[in-house]
């Protein structure tokens, strides 16, 4: 096997990566750094996908203790503190930066200066943005600062699996594959910075590229990394229906409702009124998202199980003007979002669970640093529309600089070689058998199991069940075999068995942690434990590799360091609970 | 149902094929269904051998572009029942090296793209987001451009960069003029002597072949034009 030494080796080019690699390099532009990128530079994962913008607080009537404050209630309270507060406090700074150094243009205000829109459960309206497709221009900018640099770019090139030292002690890089070529080989480094995004793709319908399978959450699991909250995935309330078609469940930006458009149930009830009077469709995610999941499943819905979203009364030229994406997008299934009522439905978005990890992206193994959608602990129960990005680059941008920090401190450690070559014939396995399981079938069960079992409403019997059909699946994926097996050259077959097996690997951690929350908080809702129980479960649930591939679990309390639940009264949280 | 698709698809692996051949596929309509629905149903069900590029399924990523039916476009954008026919022929994108079946290398685009130095570079006396008041015209044709998400579609459509490998083409020119003509930035005379010359500007001969065929509906033909101004300008000493 080929071995490449670099001193910093980052996996993955969306918003974190990507701020990784620049803040890396202008820390110190002596170090060689090597991204890799399961897709073209740029174009994989979410952060390009952004729609609505990036939370920050730039006007003087707004404060970062608001900032974080909406993040605490809309994250159920069992956020980690100090990641969240470092979110909302370096916020400002990496806007700053994204205009001002990386060459962003956000919307402006009447007064020239950037403009903020509203988002749900904000008490300020603070999203700044472009237009209602930001991400287009923020990874755009930062993809050609990268071309300023010398930053080795390795496109079409996935890790399959993180190497530890030779002493076991530290993760020394990582064993990747180039997809074009099939080729395997090492990058031996210094520092591992994981940052590939998160696998809602897991669910039947979803938001996420599809190329997001939680390759890097199920590389950290293999090498032992410890998670956090990994049952809390979140569900976006304005999925677009479009039937079979790859459309199915893409967003429609959450601006909309922040603008003032409306849903209404297949009987024509603004159904929200009954949910959550005070904030109606300016609710958190997680509770429109369940409210609308609760009306179809009620029977409520419209005949295709949706419900609907209606900007038309904001005004043709309004929605037009505003949010010309999301008027383009409807169009492709022939709808017309600025003068009719479109069907909508909720969507698996995004991970709010993930690697547990410290302000400074290091988790529980050396040498490895872990930023964005990968990490846990930031958004607690639920993420605020507009804290996605936020969170990628902030803390890309840290992670690059403690990267380049530790990069001088250390050396290149030598890794097993019979680990690698373990590992290399493991992924080869596809390939030397000629028949088995088909992995489009088992992806195709994946998503009914995890939609039906582990979505929006959970129970424990369900997710019993869920967490024993995982296991076998994880076996049966182990006998995949790829059809076309004389030719690794972009092969398509192959990768996908990659993409089921760390998918598998990242739902069991969901489903167990799912079951294991005996109580309703954010996006997670028990409907054996609908209360929330703030006696019992202002808790986080850790969770990592035992042996066998076994799942080992402990909990711990919530540190409320800065501010306690009681503090940030949330007055709505008793009244959606009647329903 | 309605009549079933007849789909005809590219192939070829340049490691291991002699010649590329044309694979056919049958397969019943759906309602929604975009090309890359077609191909994906190929991948899984009918041959799965096929390669293809795709990500983000709702053009923001522009990995998909494809030749569908004589023309360049996004795979996850391009309804089938707006093509109607039932007939469909699928290629890899014109102007590329081909990687394997429908996946080409980009690398001739970045190249271009690196060139114009498509990274900005502020000012030193800009230390703060700049004030500009929407009403000001100053970020005029500037925005509506910038929404590029380099696809590739207009170079695999230009005619000029069929027949010119040294052409800039469009996307890396449409970049370069957002770049020059945002008052931010620092080198604009410096981008404007790189895009100033045969290859570069002068070669485009307004045919409109990029902007027919843009995905994010930006003119590049118009930027260009834009640059060219700005280029006679600078020689008469005007532009700074």
């Amino acid at each position: 096997m080929e071995v490449i030494k670099t001193d910093i080796l980052i996996l993955g080019s969306g918003g974190a990566g990507l701020f990784a690699a620049l803040r890396a390099y202008d820390s110190n532009p002596r170090l060689r750094i090597i991204m890799a990128t399961k897709g073209l530079i740029g174009k994989s994962g979410c952060s390009r996908m952004v729609q609505g913008g990036l939370n920050v607080v730039l006007d003087e009537k707004d404060s970062l203790e608001k900032h974080f404050k909406d993040t605490l209630k809309g994250g159920g309270f069992i956020n980690n503190q100090e990641l969240a507060w470092t979110l909302v406090s370096e916020a400002p700074k990496t806007v700053h930066e994204l205009e001002v150094k990386v060459g962003c243009f956000f919307d402006r205000a009447e007064n020239g200066k950037i403009h903020q829109k509203a988002f749900a459960g904000q008490s300020f309206d603070r999203t700044v943005h472009v237009a209602d497709l930001s991400g287009i221009q923020i990874v755009s900018r930062m993809t050609d600062q990268i071309f300023a640099r010398e930053i080795t770019v390795f496109e079409e090139t996935r890790g399959l699996d993180l190497l530890r030292s030779k002493d076991e002690e530290r993760i020394v890089g990582a064993i990747l594959s180039n997809i074009r070529t099939g080729e395997i080989f090492v990058v031996n480094a210094k520092v591992t910075i994981v940052a590939t995004g998160g696998s809602a793709s897991m669910y039947k319908i979803s938001a996420p590229s599809f190329d997001k399978t939680g390759d890097g959450m199920a590389m950290c699991f293999r090498a032992g990394a410890e998670f956090v909250d990994m049952e809390m995935v979140q569900f976006h309330p304005t999925g677009l229906i479009a039937g079979r078609s790859r459309l199915n469940g893409s967003l429609l930006e959450e601006g909309l409702r922040g603008s003032g458009a409306r849903l209404y149930n297949g009987l024509g009830e603004r159904f929200m009124e009954r949910y959550d009077p005070e904030h109606l469709e300016r609710s958190t995610r997680d509770r429109v998202a369940r409210s609308c999941f609760m009306e179809i499943m009620a029977g409520r819905g419209t005949e295709n199980s949706a419900v609907y979203l209606d900007a038309s009364h904001l005004g043709a030229e309004f929605v037009e003007e505003k949010f010309p994406g999301m008027v383009e997008r409807v169009k492709d299934i022939g709808k017309d979002l600025a003068r009719e009522k479109v069907e909508v439905t909720p969507t698996a978005h995004y991970q709010m669970g993930g690697v547990g990890i410290d302000t400074r992206c290091q988790c529980n193994l050396k040498g490895l640093l872990v930023c964005g959608e990968d990490t846990g602990g930031t958004h607690g129960a639920n993420r605020l529309g507009g804290n996605g990005i936020c969170e990628s680059t902030v803390y890309g941008r840290r992670a690059g600089e403690v990267a380049a920090a530790l990069a001088l401190e250390e050396d290149v450690h030598p890794y097993l070689d019979s680990q690698a070559e373990k590992i290399r014939m493991r992924w080869l396995k596809p390939f030397l058998q000629g028949s088995g399981e088909n992995v489009y079938e088992i992806r195709d069960e994946i998503e009914d199991l995890m939609w039906e079992k582990a979505g929006l409403v959970r129970n424990g019997s369900k997710l019993t069940e869920a967490a024993h059909r995982l296991d076998q699946l994880l076996e049966k994926i182990d006998s995949a075999y790829v059809a076309d097996r004389y030719r690794a050259q972009y092969n398509m077959e192959w990768n996908n068995i990659i993409d089921v097996t760390n998918l598998i690997t990242v739902c069991r951690m969901v489903v167990n942690s799912a079951r294991c929350r005996e109580e309703s908080r954010g996006a997670h809702y028990r409907e054996d434990f609908p209360e929330t129980d703030n006696e019992g479960w202002l808790k986080n649930i850790y969770q990592k590799m035992g042996d066998g591939f076994q799942l080992e679990l402990t909990q711990k309390p919530v540190v409320l360091n800065r501010f306690k639940r009681e503090e940030i009264e949330d007055r709505f949280f008793e009244k959606v609970k009647q329903h | 149902m309605s009549d079933p698709l007849y789909v005809k698809v590219f192939r070829f692996n340049p490691e291991s094929d002699v010649a590329p051949k044309f694979d056919n596929f049958e397969m019943p309509v759906f309602n929604n269904m975009a090309i890359l629905d077609v191909v994906m149903h190929i991948q899984n069900y009918l041959d799965r051998s096929l390669s293809f590029r795709f990500s983000c399924r709702i053009g923001m990523c522009g990995s998909c572009a494809m030749y569908v039916n004589g023309r360049a476009r996004l795979a996850c954008r391009t309804q089938v029942s707006a093509l109607k026919t039932q007939n469909i022929t699928i290629m890899p994108l014109p102007n590329f090296p081909i990687i394997r079946d429908l996946v080409v290398d980009m690398e001739p685009f970045f190249e271009k793209w690196k060139e114009i130095k498509p990274y900005y570079l502020p000012k030193k006396e800009i230390n703060e987001p700049v004030t500009v008041r929407p009403d000001s015209n100053e970020r005029e044709f500037i925005d509506d451009m910038l929404d590029c998400i380099s696809c590739g579609c207009c170079y695999s459509a230009c005619s000029m960069v069929a027949t010119n490998k040294e052409y800039l083409g469009p996307a890396a020119l449409n970049r370069a003029y957002t770049l020059i003509a945002d008052k931010r930035d620092a080198i604009r005379v410096e981008r404007l002597k790189v895009v100033d010359r045969s290859y570069g500007v002068w070669r485009c001969h307004t045919q409109f072949n990029c902007t027919e065929v843009c995905p994010k509906n930006i003119v590049s033909t118009r930027s260009i034009q834009n640059l060219k101004r700005r280029c006679v300008l600078r020689k008469f000493g005007i532009f700074k």
